[in-house]
């Protein structure tokens, strides 16, 4: 187990290298020139070149990458170009509101997408399963852009069972008042297509051959769906689910737009139209980072579901 | 009667802040905030319009000596900076030292500050005395008190700033009306009523009447729209894109609107949009097309200027919002000129005969040559966005309308800026948002010598550089005027812009808000509004 650790994490290196140069060619081939960002309306050529001394572009390429690889290895990825605000505290500051959201978000719509996912694989063909694929299809078929609208416009606005938009201060009126809407709608767009495929998931463990035997031997199907599908089709649920964790924090960007959620994704499309290199580098470098611990820990979760499987 | 804290105005910004130290701003929103809580030496007369400088720190307006290159202002005393831990539990009084300093950090690279062009000219600042600011310049400037009076130049103190270092953007602490109660970045900005505020009395009222401003940064229309409906926001400032829903076609709030006692404050922004054409002979060592003053060159330019559809970009892409600009100043600012009339008219007929005229043939495929008989292609540089493309689009179908052939040059915006501070780029649709309510700020934009800033279409006329100069050393005025028509009928005679458009912008206000009347300069109206109970 622990050889397993270690050979996992030391495969971290060269996947976050990987990520490192992609990020800083991209950046640097579609960025453009922050200096003209920053310079303001009218700025001569030595305000430029001092603008690009202090943000250390005027470096060369191969001195500017040797310090993406520092900032990674200390985790100091200085001060945005934009604000002047620690990176360090734009991450610890707009986390917690990205969390508050995304957390009932993936819990909700895994339990709802997995209870509707296993009545549909165990009432397969009849009308429950053909009206929950409807469901999907069409749910499939609207744009997240469409739910935003529509939610805030008749729940909040008609309707004023929750506030159009906003963020508090304390947990709970975040959390029950202001996060709401925006985790109803997060829902919304994931049911139809988790559920599609936990209902794959399902189907592929109801047709084994020890769903048949328990069956034979005359288990209940409660206990049959349960105990033995429901813990053998988790595993891919489960990486599913902690997959989506990572890129939901940075690409939940049109639900903060829309619900004025100061959280991670916001912060992230700001840095874009900003040209804040320290804060994209940071976002990419903190999401890989998280995707492939999430990897790492869904596989040991794997273990932890099935002891049959083998770590290797 | 003193602030009311119960009185809370909830307004919305559309664009996250950057900050709120003064010399590191550039945005509007940011600018807003700044307004509001730091104090220039000189602002502007909250009714009069043209806008109108009074003092404001300032004992009186500025002393001008020495032909325009000296001001000399004393500062009232007894102004105080609002409290924090930076002053050690001692009351802060304001002094000319403040100013000085404040106007010195904007020349420190260290600042990169987006507004040192406007203290540029700033020679020496000297403080004779506690209160006294003298103010030398290099050259005459005759609208410097306008520098004077904008929201950046508010006074900081040093106390502060050394204290807070690389976090002013977040601490900002002035002697104006307000003062940062909560701040959520990109989110909250939540201002109160300054305790130490002067005693500042307008129209028999003691000034801010309200108790704060909060402000919530909304970036999508559909969620300022919604919350200004259900009355969570009592001034919306920002929704142009969906004017129809609240407007009428002649500019008047819809009906319904009206009875619920909402209130439209429609003006115009102190504003132009114009497409210029780079005036180089070559771009990068490869023949322009458009640029040069040889016939032809001039016939070419003023052909495209004359076939560009502005009625359409102001119905379609400004969905009705906007008013034609006639003058390069726009209205509003001193010195534009309501009478003058243009002579690059809309009039795709006389364009394509003058494009004949002057040789330039229609090839098999419609499109023309030059008149040499190579291919001509016209380069048009915008950025990716969905507005730009409506730009694309209207400026191709305007120039296949005169067998011009259009190519897009798709860049990013910091990309597009450095090509044109080079004076590589061969046309591009820019705006000028007025930094001071003065024609001065519009017509450096064609000065030679502002090339490679400015001047972005590196526009070099000798005889429109000599009237500008003589302009700087004039006030506002009949002379000045007379010369700014000049040089517009110069720029004109060159067609070196086509001339687009003043944006309107649309206030709508809550019944409660009290007192609002939309200024031309100042970012916002917060000091003198109330809210009735």
């Amino acid at each position: 187990m622990l050889a397993y650790l270690i050979r996992r994490l030391w495969q971290f290196v060269p996947t976050l290298l990987g990520v490192v140069l992609l990020v800083f060619i991209l950046f640097n081939w579609i960025g453009g020139d922050p200096a003209y960002l920053l310079a303001g309306k009218i700025a001569n050529p030595e305000q430029i070149a001092n603008i690009r001394r202090q943000l250390g572009v005027d470096q060369p390429y191969y001195v500017q990458l040797w310090l993406f690889i520092e900032q990674i290895a200390t985790g100091d990825f200085g001060a945005s170009w934009a604000t002047n605000e620690k990176v360090s505290a734009i991450f610890a500051t707009r986390l917690g509101p990205s969390l508050t959201v995304l957390v009932p978000l993936l819990l909700i719509s895994t339990l709802v997408s997995m209870g509707a996912a296993m009545l549909a694989a165990y009432k397969r063909a009849a009308w429950p399963d053909r009206a929950i694929m409807i469901g999907c299809t069409l749910g499939q078929s609207v744009s997240i852009l469409v739910y935003i609208i529509v939610f805030q416009y008749v729940l909040a606005y008609q309707l004023g069972w929750f506030p159009v938009q906003g963020w508090g201060s304390s947990l709970a009126e975040n959390l029950f008042r202001y996060s709401a809407l925006p985790v109803i709608v997060g829902v919304m767009v994931s049911l139809a297509p988790d559920t599609r495929l936990y209902r794959s998931f399902f189907l592929d463990e109801i047709n084994q051959d020890y769903v048949r035997t328990a069956r034979a031997k005359g288990m209940s199907e409660p206990r049959v769906m349960w105990i033995h599908v429901l813990r053998n089709a988790a595993i891919p649920i489960v990486t599913n689910v902690m997959m989506q964790l990572p890129g939901l924090l940075a690409g939940a960007f049109l639900i903060e737009r829309f619900f004025s959620i100061p959280g991670i994704g916001r912060e992230v499309i700001l840095a874009v139209e900003r040209s804040d290199f320290p804060v994209i580098k940071a976002v990419t470098v903190y999401v890989a980072i998280a995707t492939m611990v999430v990897n790492l820990a869904a596989d040991l979760l794997y273990k932890a579901i099935d002891p049959r499987v083998q770590l290797k | 009667m003193a602030a009311d804290p119960a009185k809370i105005l909830h307004v919305t910004f559309m664009a996250a802040e950057a900050g709120f130290d003064p010399v590191k701003i550039s945005d509007y929103y940011s600018g807003s905030v700044v307004e509001a809580i730091f104090d220039p030496l000189l602002t502007y007369d909250y009714l009069a319009r043209p806008a109108r400088l009074v003092p404001n720190t300032a004992l009186a307006l500025p002393a001008i000596t020495d032909g325009g290159r000296t001001y000399t202002l004393k500062v009232r005393p007894g102004i105080y900076f609002a409290a924090d831990p930076a002053f050690k539990g001692v009351k802060r009084e304001l002094v000319a030292a403040d100013y000085a300093y404040s106007i010195r950090r904007f020349a420190d690279p260290k600042n990169r500050s987006p507004y040192a062009f406007l203290f540029a000219g700033v020679a020496a600042l000297e403080t004779p005395d506690r209160y006294t600011l003298r103010i030398r310049l290099k050259h005459t400037d005759l609208n410097f008190s306008h520098v004077l009076a904008t929201q950046i130049s508010g006074a900081v103190a040093r106390e502060v700033i050394e204290a807070y270092g690389d976090e002013t953007n977040s601490h900002p602490v002035g002697t104006g009306p307000f003062v940062l109660a909560k701040y959520v970045r990109s989110s909250k900005i939540v201002l109160a009523a300054s305790p130490t505020y002067r005693e500042h009395y307008w129209e028999g009222r003691k000034l801010p009447s309200l108790g704060g401003v909060e402000i919530s940064i909304m970036e999508e229309t559909q969620s300022r729209w919604l919350a200004f409906q259900r009355g969570e926001t009592d001034i919306e400032y920002q929704l142009w894109e969906i004017a129809p829903t609240f407007m009428t076609g002649d500019g008047r709030l819809r009906p319904e609107f009206e009875k619920r006692g909402i209130g439209l404050e429609r003006s115009i922004d102190a504003e132009i949009t114009y497409t210029f054409f780079n005036m180089q002979e070559t771009i990068g060592g490869q023949p322009n097309p458009v640029g040069g003053f040889s016939k032809e060159k001039i016939a070419l330019r003023r052909a495209i200027a004359m076939a560009y559809r502005v009625d359409d970009q102001i119905r379609i892409i400004r969905k009705g919002q906007a008013i034609r600009a006639r003058y390069p100043i726009p209205p509003g600012i001193a010195g534009h000129d309501p009478e003058y009339a243009g002579s690059i008219p809309y009039d795709p007929r006389t364009a394509n005969a003058l494009l004949d005229k002057f040789g330039y043939k229609r090839g098999h495929d419609g499109y023309r040559t030059l008149p040499d008989g190579k291919p001509l292609a016209v380069r048009y540089s915008s950025t990716p966005t969905e507005r730009d493309r409506q730009f694309d689009e209207l400026w191709k179908q305007s120039l296949d309308s005169i067998g011009v052939r259009l190519e897009i040059h798709k860049d990013r915006f910091p990309e597009l800026n450095k090509l044109q501070d080079q004076c590589r780029l061969m046309m591009r649709t820019s705006a000028w948002i007025a930094d001071y309510p003065d024609g001065d700020n519009f017509m450096q934009l064609l000065y030679g010598p502002n090339t490679g800033q400015s001047n972005n279409a590196c526009y070099r006329s000798a005889e429109y550089d000599r009237r500008y100069e003589k302009s700087q050393r004039l006030p506002d005025g009949a002379e000045r005027n007379k010369l700014y028509r000049e040089m517009t009928r110069l720029m004109e005679t060159d067609t070196v812009w086509m001339l687009g458009d003043s944006r309107y912008r649309n206030v709508l206000l809550q019944p409660r808000v009290a007192g609002f009347k939309k200024h031309p300069v100042l970012a916002t109206e917060w000091l003198y509004l109330d809210l009735k109970q």
